[in-house]
């Protein structure tokens, strides 16, 4: 009796947590189908760490191409214009060991300068603009806005008269900081008898 | 009548304003030629808006504004357009001085509208030293209630006596001044925080107050104590109020304004005359007159210190080392002397060797924790100090380096000499310009999303054309084949063209949700967002539409069987 009431006891445990398993397993099937998310969340992390020039040096075509060539395991220094500092936060991201950059990075910060004297007005740098930075129409001259190139240099290449430079940007008034001067390198003893030990009168 | 309250930290530099004090404030000499920079304020550049050669008279706005935050810049002599360039307008005078007024406003009888435009026709910017369009501050009544104005008339740092003069020669109409400004902004009562150092002024303020005024004005004097003029110190001194972490004063309902600003801002609506001149003190031991001048805007410094005394022969008391425009707390070395008064130049010290010597050189930090017991803001500048050195950006934050105020006291008592406001606004420099590579890197995405998805509208346009164009030569669908496949990609689409729908709706909630929010943040890269939103809807309806019309009116035969 006692021998059959235990067996009953441990099989309804045991029926009890399957039916859970299955339960829980079932629920957790449905609800992944049911909200499955088309964009991958990590891409979209990735995304945001890459500066957005649109230069295709890493060789895909946009950032977002290459934060997913990056999900699915290529390597993570193929970006130029963002240097060591994305290639570090990209790593802390990922957990995975920063490499030395593959390329040199740009020494500053470029904008593209139609010369239009020379512009036939053939539209091939306007088709080739990632971020519709370039305005003009067939045979009429182009010029870039500056504010919305982001120096990524494609324009170049499908120039037919290379009437496009690369320009150092100017920064604006409102950036401007002050220089600070590094204090001469005196040794300690050459302090003596300087001014300033006025302590404060404390509150 | 509140008792003072306090805030912590503070150091009691020397004061050295007896040297500039003691005159009385006189005009400066009329200068030949002035240089007007079209950035004196906070925001946007002004843009010019007279050419090369034009006549001008005193008061002409030459420079419009530009943009949310700006405001006006003015002829300040009678003369010819000399120059103008993308940083400046430069203006030779005719030494005639006539005048360009606008009609005088009763501020009385007048609607805020009227004066609102007035404050903003004339230029009127902070005088105090953050130069903030006068007008855009008195429209934060829009957003906040304001029940108090506050006086700013501590003037804590060393030197300066601009703000003393002017209440000792114009107390009545600071008054003034300040009764349209609490009018404006619906202030029931008006505070006047000044330093007890100022004897005069007090003196001056009570006489005038003893006049009776429409709206009540309560004199406060508060000891003195760097830096008791900072907007956060001054208002819990004065009202015992905590102006939050990275918020306005007005977000505890106060206003706060320097007397420079409120005469400026009596003088154009009472008499109608814009921003063209600001009182200066001129001091430090390497010129002879010092005192408190008005001086034209865009008068040369050297100009101005020539006259008062600077490299005089025979009168030259010491050989100048350094120029520093503001105080010495927070003002910055001039470079060169041919720079133009602004509207921000409230003090130029003209300071020899033995009076401002350079700083010893730098020791590591001793960890001793004088500068954390001077910070008038309660932060931790040594842990600040490393943190910046180390560009530990997340920390820095942590440490609250924005609500710095940089106002050097940590520098100032530092016994191992560091310069540590270099090191916070080098940091804070660092921080901004990181934000705006986001910010750019952001907006860049977005209109590159907006170009692929237009390519992929125009892609979906063309495929349409060509499909209707074959199917007329045609005539006979030969879609049997694919009905299937056609069957799933029918319902692809409509999925696609759902979620696209979705995204329309989304774009548009988050758009009018920020715009409702903060109407003043520019919504360039949400209105691009939407824009995608709606190239990538009409991309899929296409889609559909053309799919729709492929694949014939569901297979007959499937339905008839049974």
């Amino acid at each position: 009796m006692s021998d059959s009431m235990q067996l009953w006891s441990i099989l309804s445990a045991i029926g009890v947590l399957t039916g859970l398993g299955l339960g829980f397993g079932a629920l957790l099937g449905v609800v992944s189908e049911r909200f499955k998310r088309e964009d991958n969340p990590l891409v979209e992390q990735i995304d945001a760490l890459l500066p957005q020039t649109q230069c295709g040096q890493c060789g895909y075509p946009g950032c977002r191409p290459y934060a997913e060539a990056i999900n699915q395991g290529d390597a993570l220094n193929k970006c130029p214009p963002g240097g060591e500092a994305t290639i570090h936060a990209l790593a802390d991201l990922l957990g995975r060991e920063p490499e030395p950059l593959d390329g040199d990075a740009p020494s500053e910060a470029k904008v593209a300068f139609i010369r239009e004297a020379e512009c036939i007005g053939c539209t091939k740098c306007i088709q080739a603009c990632p971020v519709d930075a370039i305005i003009g129409a067939a045979k009429q001259m182009h010029t870039v806005i500056e504010d919305e190139c982001t120096g990524c240099d494609l324009c170049l290449d499908p120039c037919p008269v290379d009437c496009i430079d690369m320009l150092p940007r100017s920064s604006p008034l409102t950036q401007w900081q002050p220089v600070i001067t590094p204090s001469p390198d005196l040794i300690a003893s050459d302090q003596q008898g300087t001014p300033g030990g006025v302590h404060a009168q404390r509150v | 009548m509140p008792s003072a309250f306090d805030f912590p930290g503070g150091v009691h530099p020397p004061e050295r304003k007896q040297r500039s004090n003691q005159v009385a404030l006189i005009d400066a000499a009329l200068p030949s030629r002035v240089t007007l920079p079209l950035q004196q304020h906070s925001g946007q550049p002004a843009t010019p808006c007279v050419s090369q050669g034009d006549g001008v008279k005193v008061g002409s706005v030459i420079a419009k504004r530009e943009g949310m935050i700006s405001s006006n810049v003015h002829a300040s002599i009678s003369g010819v357009v000399a120059e103008v360039s993308a940083t400046h307008i430069s203006i030779d005078g005719d030494g005639r001085d006539e005048w360009f007024r606008l009609p005088p406003l009763a501020w009385q009888q007048a609607e805020p509208q009227a004066l609102l435009a007035r404050l903003n026709e004339s230029g009127i910017v902070g005088l105090g030293g953050a130069g903030f369009p006068t007008h855009i501050k008195a429209r934060v009544v829009e957003q906040h209630a304001i029940h108090t104005l506050v006086i700013n008339a501590a003037e804590c740092e060393p030197y300066i006596t601009a703000d003393d003069l002017t209440l000792r020669h114009y107390s009545n109409e600071v008054l003034e001044g300040a009764q349209i400004i609490a009018r404006l902004c619906g202030a029931a009562q008006i505070i006047i925080g000044i330093e007890d150092n100022k004897p005069d002024a007090i003196a001056a303020l009570k006489q005038a107050l003893s006049n009776g005024q429409p709206i009540a004005v309560e004199l406060t004097v508060i000891p003195t104590r760097y830096p008791s003029g900072g907007e956060h110190q001054l208002i819990k001194k004065l009202l015992d109020l905590n102006v939050p972490s990275g918020g306005l004063p007005a977000d505890v309902g106060v206003l706060c304004h320097n007397p420079g600003t409120l005469l400026a801002v009596l003088h154009a609506v009472r008499d109608g005359q814009p921003l063209v001149s600001r009182v200066v003190t001129l001091t430090g031991e390497a010129i002879a007159q010092p005192g408190n001048r008005w001086v034209r805007l865009g008068t040369s410094v050297k100009e101005l210190l020539e006259q008062a005394g600077l490299n005089h022969p025979g009168l030259n008391p010491a050989a100048l080392n350094q120029v520093i425009q503001g105080g010495p707390m927070m003002g910055s070395p001039l470079r060169t002397l041919d720079t133009p008064v602004t509207k921000l130049t409230n003090c130029l010290i003209a300071a020899t060797i033995a009076e401002l010597p350079p700083g010893p050189p730098e020791s590591p930090c001793i960890r001793c924790g004088e500068c954390e017991s001077v910070c008038p803001v309660a932060l931790l500048p040594q842990q600040l100090h490393w943190y910046a050195r180390a560009q530990d950006d997340a920390q820095l934050e942590r440490y609250h380096l924005s609500d710095c105020i940089e106002c050097g006291a940590c520098s100032y008592v530092c016994p191992s000499h560091i310069a540590l406001v270099d090191d916070y606004r080098d940091a804070k420099h660092r921080l901004r310009q990181q934000h705006i590579e986001t910010t750019k890197a952001e907006h860049a995405k977005h209109r590159f999303e907006f170009r692929q998805a237009r390519i992929a509208r125009e892609e979906a346009e063309k495929q349409a054309r060509k499909e209707a164009r074959q199917a007329q030569s045609r005539r006979t669908p030969s879609s049997s084949a694919s009905a299937s496949s056609g069957e799933t990609d029918l319902r692809g689409l409509r999925i696609a063209h759902a979620a696209a729908k979705a995204s329309v709706r989304k774009a548009e909630k988050n758009l009018a949700r920020v715009a409702q929010q903060d109407p003043k943040q520019p919504l360039d890269d949400l209105e691009t967002q939407l824009a995608t939103a709606k190239e990538n809807l009409n991309a899929a309806e296409l889609q559909l539409t053309q799919a729709q019309q492929q694949s014939p009116p569901n297979p007959a035969p499937s339905k008839e069987s049974p």
